[in-house]
């Protein structure tokens, strides 16, 4: 029964205790960027949750009940779904699936999904504004997300995680591939609705897909969107960063370092970077970001066939 | 999880799909009973391919095929949806009368 | 999960299984709704739960892209799906009860023949029995094949899709050939065969199609 209860436990406490760390530290960034020491004190967020918790649940006029109350838990289990094929080390992989780059990518497209139907269930017009321009940006960026994903598995001969992570042992993907992290976290943004991609949460539209949402549900979006961003610095730091490698310290702990690495960068990235128009992104990720991932692939590939040994 | 078994779920999709495909006034959804009939049959064709087949590569080659065929279908069918919208106004079958005697 | 290439350990067969029910319950269930639901969008999606559920069936027998392949295509697929549907459905979210079938007896006919006829196949045929080789690595066999002997077939595959792109963009573009493609056209009336709905002064470039063009 340990096989099954020691991985769920792990994903879900990570997803969780990061979910609340993605909040602190997006305060403290918010605190630095403004100025002065951190604004307030850390447990603020905590305290910004319980106070939604305990908020009224409003609703709209003739809502879609049932997939407005799936659209955060199934946000929340895709993110479990994508943390759950990470290696924590050599011996521990919570799910061990062949192919488990594709199913992070499966997680992305459906991450598309549940950010539409958590805009389209209020029935409310800025909802559904924020879900169509999010879904315009996911439809551009998942490719892109592809191409790099496929292009860091090239060296591993593998669609698993763990041997994408063995396959770094010389030499990490950043390093070998330059142009995949800077592309992967333009995704990151993306499927976290965070920051220049905040697509379907913007400010412009009074919030967007949470216009109409308080209390409780709002918790639990925003804890769901923390959580995909633990679950995407996991398997960026497993395929671009070198995942557990590393010298004296077990390897959990080194993937949990470079995850925080990735989270801190995220979240400055997101208060650092202002909103692009939906347009302009679109634009970019078809002309400009996809092209580029193209040549990553590329240089993968060339790398391969006469790079020598990986 | 017999080979029989496998073969009545793609049954009942196949079936499903045809009622969907023939039974719709809408272009939408009766692609969607297309997509359905796609279904049952990768199904099988996996389904025979994991218990009939020993694992022979082709049997993977046919259902990536089949998905690929899948996606072509689904694109060009909307795009004749929006060209036929735009040039008469009709999004059900029941507008399109120009091949009939 | 912690399984190889197998498709079923002596003792695992009745979580296989009831897994496998499920699923198959789940699939034929959300695919029948698809055509009974009343809201467009929830249609396509539970379509696009009917393919999950057997992309998950895939998993368990052991084809482990197809299965997640499934996923990621079906839920792109699907969502596009749902964007036209919320284009071109008058009743996307089902606020009003709707029922748009033709034919539906010979159509059901159809359905349940077609049922018969292949589930009768499936039982009374005998189909040889042969699990895959143990201990084979499903992706590796596949890569191998796509590249290997079928690469023909998987290039024209590839040249079909640049074709379907091509052709997409081609039939579906609002520069058409001949002039701007919704030249001339006009809002459906809101009486069928009425007068076009909106504003009967505005004749050039009316349309009132509002197209979501972010440029």
């Amino acid at each position: 029964m340990s096989d099954v209860l020691l991985p769920t436990l792990a994903v879900l406490g990570t997803l969780l205790a990061g979910a609340a760390l993605v909040a602190v530290l997006d305060q403290a960034a918010a605190g630095v960027i403004a100025g002065g020491p951190f604004r307030g004190r850390l447990s603020a967020p905590l305290a910004r949750a319980a106070l939604l918790w305990l908020r009224p649940d409003a609703t709209t006029e003739h809502p879609d009940a049932l997939l407005w109350r799936l659209a955060p838990a199934a946000y929340l289990a895709l993110a479990a779904l994508g943390l759950a094929v990470v290696p924590w080390s050599a011996e521990f992989v919570p799910v061990r699936l062949p192919t488990g780059v594709v199913l992070w990518g499966a997680v992305e497209a459906l991450a598309t999904v549940v950010i539409f139907l958590q805009g389209w269930a209020p029935n409310a017009p800025l909802p559904l504004l924020g879900a169509y321009r999010h879904a315009a940006a996911g439809l551009s960026y998942i490719l892109v997300s592809m191409f790099v994903l496929i292009a860091a598995a090239l060296p591993a001969e593998s669609l698993a995680f763990d041997a994408v992570v063995a396959s770094q042992e010389d030499l990490w993907n950043v390093v070998r591939q330059p142009l995949g992290l800077p592309l992967f976290l333009v995704v990151g943004l993306g499927i976290g609705v965070w920051g220049p991609l905040r697509f379907a949460d913007a400010a412009d539209l009074a919030g967007g897909t949470t216009a109409e949402t308080s209390g409780p549900r709002r918790l639990a979006w925003a804890l769901a969107r923390g959580a995909m961003l633990v679950a995407f610095s996991a398997v960026a730091a497993s395929a671009f960063l070198g995942g557990w490698l590393g010298p004296w310290l077990p390897g959990p702990v080194w993937l949990l370092l470079k995850m925080l690495l990735l989270l801190a960068l995220l979240v400055l990235l997101g208060r650092l970077l202002a909103r692009i128009a939906p347009g302009r992104f679109v634009g970019l990720a078809w002309l400009v970001l996809l092209p580029l991932s193209f040549a990553d692939l590329l240089w993968a590939g060339v790398l391969a066939l006469y790079g020598g040994t990986p | 999880m017999t080979l029989s078994s496998l073969l009545i779920l793609a049954a009942a999709l196949v079936g499903i799909g045809l009622y969907g495909a023939l039974s719709q006034q809408s272009f939408v959804m009766l692609m969607m009973g297309l997509e359905l009939i796609i279904n049952g049959a990768m199904l099988a064709a996996v389904g025979f391919w994991a218990l009939s087949a020993g694992g022979v590569p082709e049997g993977q080659l046919l259902t990536i095929v089949v998905m690929a065929i899948m996606a072509v279908e689904m694109a060009l069918g909307f795009a004749l949806v929006v060209a036929v919208y735009r040039a008469m106004q009709a999004d059900m079958t029941e507008g399109l009368g120009g091949l009939k005697h | 999960m912690g399984r190889g290439a197998g498709v079923v350990r002596g003792d695992s067969v009745s979580w296989i299984d009831l897994a496998f029910y499920l699923l198959a319950g789940i699939a034929v269930y959300s695919g029948w709704r698809v055509f009974r639901t009343d809201s467009m969008v929830r249609a396509s999606f539970l379509l696009l739960l009917s393919f999950i559920a057997v992309g998950a069936v895939m998993l368990l027998l052991g084809a482990v892209y197809l299965g997640v392949a499934m996923f990621f295509m079906m839920a792109v697929e699907m969502m596009v799906m749902a964007l036209f549907m919320v284009m071109f459905m008058m009743n996307p979210a089902g606020l009003n009860p709707m029922n748009m079938v033709h034919q539906p007896r010979l159509a059901g006919a159809a359905g349940i023949i077609a049922f018969v006829a292949l589930a009768g196949v499936g039982l009374v045929a005998d189909f040889p029995e042969r699990p895959p080789a143990a201990g084979g690595d499903v992706v590796r066999i596949l890569g191998t094949e796509l590249l290997g002997d079928s690469m023909l077939v998987f290039e024209s595959a590839g040249v079909a899709l640049l074709a379907t792109m091509i052709g997409v963009v081609v039939l579906s573009a609002r520069s058409g050939r001949f002039g701007p493609s919704d030249d001339g056209s006009r809002p459906p009336g809101l009486v069928p065969g009425g007068p076009p709905a909106g504003d009967p002064g505005s004749d050039a470039s009316g349309g009132g199609h509002a197209h979501h063009h972010h440029h």
